[in-house]
């Protein structure tokens, strides 16, 4: 199998369609020749174009599972190890706890024996639960709230988002685009998100939210400009801006005989784009948009319901994706030894986001104009250094 | 100084009376309310009382009394208590929050639970009862049911 | 953007207690600030009119509930004062070991309160954890961990029990142990220095005129501590200097506060250890203390935020006739409306819970 759009074009081939074009014939049989869409929609499967499409929903529904699978385990972990740092264990909920949970319902709790239970559970439900949660609460319209608008800012929030999990390649086989224009298209999907933010903020007619919304607007601009010139250094060595062709480059023997990675000549890069993916995803110490010290939830506040469940997790799926852009930019994509490349691939980005996750539980986070100070004048320059020592490797090497 | 020779400097000031060492570093003088606003300044500024630690109103049934506690920030503590008594149809007195800060809310708190009006206050309003409560609950003559209706 | 009034609170995640701050902001500088109490205001003076002298210990406890054994020990003084009682040695001991302790506590739970307004939620369960392990300490003699009712009129109610000694040793051990920890994790950090540096700052002149007292005053750099300017129970006995810490360019700042309450808790760690040491033997209880009192009197002490002074008046009953309490948080906070001007909002939680407000105290 070279690549999952080879396979699933072979299995809708030879599988799917002639499953399913039997019933379609058999429909225009027995009905009268004319408007009848069954029978061209069977042809039309059957030819070329109509298999290319079907094979790339196929494609993109499996990068799709994956990617969200992945943001589930995310969220998981970071509860777990958020709980571990603060010297506690975090979620239980698991499948060993149902029972505890059914007796309790049903009343025989006095039954159950608390004191000699142990938990044998690592808490693998509790997603399940949270995601059961939001299916549940109500979705709040405010009175005087722009409907349209209210409507629209999450939704372009949430497909933005989850637009970037097709786009961004898993291995040189599980890859669901493969546009020469890769990673440009990618970080253009991923600032459609203040558009998304900025009008949720003002449509609730809430100063809270109107204030979050304009504070978020302003750190997602600000760190867009470095976070691009990070990035440019490494296209200017690679030579193009397809994820294959970048990690194919960190692959070739380099300068002292051995495959590099680039993170080495371009650390600063690497630093830079750290922390501008953390503003950008608005973690912390970025998080003042949504700080509840002061503004309870930010431009969220007035968001219920599942709507709110979809928005936290495309802030996970744009954390996700920031982690597996700069595994292929700076550390060398699904390159390695002995395991097959998605493992590595994997491996790798869950190493970045671990380190986000204990950052964000380790240090407080930063005000508004010390993080418009930082993107401005501190990370500014120094993505521009980047750039030039990138030039310079690049000429002379 | 020692508290026996500043309570026998401020008796000299004209309306004090009453001068007395409660502890040993704690004097006590009464004052009348015409003299207060001369007598508070020369505390501030000769004798140095820099801290206004409490103003406490009490409802003697025949008259109201205010009591001031000063201090100085320093290692001796020092501390004086003033008296002023107050006729109980015009519990007014004038307000020391220029020469002390502090003093703002202690005021507004004697006003909002006492009664007692302090003229040239910058903000003389209720500060611990909502803004519309009626009466004046700290008085011995408060009767708890009728002003429960009004609110 | 134009200016509007915000209102922060009543109900809002993390304002420490009940209140309510509106502040008028232009784009995001604060130009004017009005703190609204009241909220948690129930009429304990006037509660404690009807009841004996020594029913109100009761509701003192609950006057500033995160400090409950200052509270009930400045009224016990007050009211010691009134009766002409004074408590014997070993409770004069046994009360400032406690109150130390109880210090401590305090500390710790506005160090858990003040990490997450920075944005550190870590911070909250670190504090907590700490915690415990002086409520627990305080359970011992007197069988609560919040509210304890155990400072009386006339001494302490109990002994403490064999072995308390030996356990505060550990506990305070540990203790240290973590703040060196805690020291690192935070002094170093430069996100920390970054939100708490030149955030709030007021000059010690200022401050003195506005009436701040306690941490909050020790912080610009005046020594001014009532523990020994005007001692009381086993202080005279103890040995130990006001700590005192001030900003980079003067006055008091969030970081100075916050190095203030550290160093105070390394203090009274001292404290305790000298108290326990030094304590004699014999009663915990004075002879005989009576029911009714008359006269004035008034016992001010150094309380966890500041300055706490009580004044009671008797009239020969056995209940006061008039009974003031004098809370450094009050003060504070109608000096708070100075010290906000200019900053922007996001400082509003960190100058406010650098401050370590507790409304109980605040709204009496």
């Amino acid at each position: 199998m070279t690549s999952l759009y080879d396979w699933s074009y072979w299995f809708c081939e030879a599988w799917l369609v002639p499953l399913m074009t039997p019933l379609l014939y058999f429909q225009e049989h027995i009905m009268p020749p004319f408007s009848n869409p069954a029978g061209d929609m069977a042809r039309w499967m059957e030819s070329d174009p109509g298999l290319n499409i079907l094979a790339w929903t196929i494609v993109v529904n499996v990068a799709l599972m994956i990617g969200f699978t992945n943001v589930i385990i995310v969220v998981y972990l970071e509860r777990k190890i958020a709980g571990r740092i603060m010297d506690r264990r975090g979620p239980m909920l698991s499948l060993s706890s149902l029972k505890e949970i059914a007796s309790d319902l049903a009343g025989y709790a006095p039954e159950y024996n608390w004191k000699t239970t142990t938990y044998a559970g690592i808490g693998i439900l509790q997603n399940v639960a949270d995601g059961i949660k939001f299916f549940c609460k109500e979705i709040i319209v405010p009175d005087k709230a722009d409907r349209l608008l209210y409507t629209i800012g999450p939704v372009i929030f949430i497909s933005s988002s989850i637009l970037l999990l097709v786009m961004v390649p898993f291995s040189p086989r599980i890859a669901a685009s493969s546009a020469p224009l890769g990673l440009l298209v990618v970080m253009a999907a991923f600032s459609i998100a203040p558009i998304g933010v900025l009008t949720t903020g003002w449509a609730c007619n809430n100063k809270y939210t109107l204030i979050g919304g304009m504070r978020s607007a302003a750190q997602l601009m600000a760190y867009e400009i470095p976070l691009l010139l990070s990035m440019a250094g490494v296209f200017l060595v690679a030579g193009s801006y397809n994820p294959m062709d970048i990690v194919a480059q960190q692959q070739e023997v380099g300068l002292l005989g051995f495959p590099m990675w680039n993170i080495i000549p371009q650390f600063l890069g690497f630093i830079v784009f750290i922390v501008c993916i953390l503003a950008e995803v608005e973690r912390v110490p970025f998080d003042l948009p949504e700080a509840e010290a002061e503004l309870v939830e930010g431009w969220t506040t007035e968001i219920g319901g599942l709507r709110l469940g979809l928005v936290f997790a495309a802030e996970y799926i744009r954390g996700f994706v920031g982690a597996m852009i700069a595994t292929i930019l700076f550390l060398g994509g699904w390159a390695g030894p002995f395991l097959p490349g998605e493992i590595w691939f994997l491996l790798k980005v869950y190493g970045i986001l671990i380190f986000f996750i204990i950052l964000r539980w380790t240090v407080p986070r930063i005000r508004t104009d010390q993080i418009l100070l930082l993107g401005w004048k501190r990370l500014l320059p120094l993505s521009l250094i980047n750039l030039a020592l990138a030039i310079l490797y690049v000429e002379v090497f | 100084m020692e508290t026996g020779q500043l309570v026998q400097q401020l008796v000299k000031h004209e309306g004090a009376s009453d001068g007395s060492v409660l502890r040993s570093n704690v004097g006590r003088i009464s004052i009348t309310r015409e003299a207060s606003q001369s007598f508070f300044s020369t505390l501030k500024n000769d004798f140095g009382f820099d801290h206004c630690s409490l103003i406490s109103a009490v409802d003697n049934q025949t008259a109201f009394e205010l009591v001031y506690h000063f201090s100085i920030v320093d290692a001796t503590g020092q501390m004086l208590e003033v008296h002023i008594d107050l006729p109980r149809d015009t519990p007014t007195v004038d307000s020391i929050t220029h020469l002390w800060g502090g003093a703002d809310w202690h005021e507004r708190e004697a006003y909002d639970l006492m009664g007692i009006y302090f003229i040239g206050h910058p903000d003389l309003k209720r500060v611990l009862l909502p803004d519309g409560f009626a009466g004046h609950p700290l008085r011995k003559d408060y009767v708890y049911e009728i002003h429960e209706e009004e609110w | 953007m134009a200016e509007m009034w915000i209102h922060m609170g009543p109900q809002h995640p993390m304002t420490h207690g009940l209140w309510n701050l509106r502040i008028k902001v232009n784009g995001e500088t604060i130009t004017d600030a009005v703190p609204e109490l009241g909220y948690l205001h129930r009429s304990v003076e006037k509660i404690g009119e009807r009841r004996k002298y020594f029913m109100n210990t009761t509701l003192t406890d609950r006057l500033c509930y995160a400090s409950a054994m200052t509270w009930t020990h400045c009224y016990c003084l007050a009211a010691e004062e009134l009766m002409g009682v004074v408590a014997p040695p070993r409770a004069q001991y046994i009360r400032t070991a406690v109150l130390e302790l109880q210090r401590i506590a305090s500390h710790l739970m506005w160090l858990g309160a003040y990490l997450p307004d920075l944005g550190l939620i870590t911070g909250f369960l670190y504090g907590m954890r700490d915690r415990e392990m002086f409520l627990n300490l305080l359970e011992i003699p007197s069988g609560g961990r919040l509210l304890y009712n155990y400072v009386k009129i006339g001494g302490v109610k109990r002994d403490l029990p064999p072995g308390f000694e030996a356990k505060a040793e550990r506990v305070m051990q540990t203790l240290e142990r973590r703040l060196k920890e805690y020291e690192n994790l935070y002094d170093n950090s430069k996100i920390f220095r970054m939100r708490n540096d030149g955030v709030g700052v007021y000059s010690a002149s200022d401050a003195i005129n506005w009436g701040i007292t306690g941490p909050n005053l020790r912080s610009a750099g005046v020594p001014f501590d009532l523990r020994q300017a005007d001692s009381y129970d086993a202080y005279p006995e103890l040995d130990f200097e006001p700590v005192t810490n001030t900003a980079a360019g003067g006055g008091s700042d969030c970081f100075s506060r916050y190095r203030q309450r550290i160093d105070e808790m390394h203090q009274s760690m001292d404290l305790v250890r000298q108290a326990l040491a030094k304590m004699p033997e014999g009663r915990v209880m004075a002879d005989s203390v009576p029911l009714r009192a008359s006269g004035e009197a008034f016992r001010r002490t150094e309380d966890s935020r500041g300055e706490a002074l009580m004044y009671l008046v008797g009239d020969g009953s056995d209940r006061p006739y008039r009974w003031k309490i004098r809370s450094p948080m009050f003060t504070t906070v109608s000096a708070a409306p100075h010290f906000l001007k200019g900053y922007k909002m996001a400082d509003v939680p960190a100058i406010m819970g650098s401050l370590d407000m507790c409304i109980g105290e605040t709204d009496k």
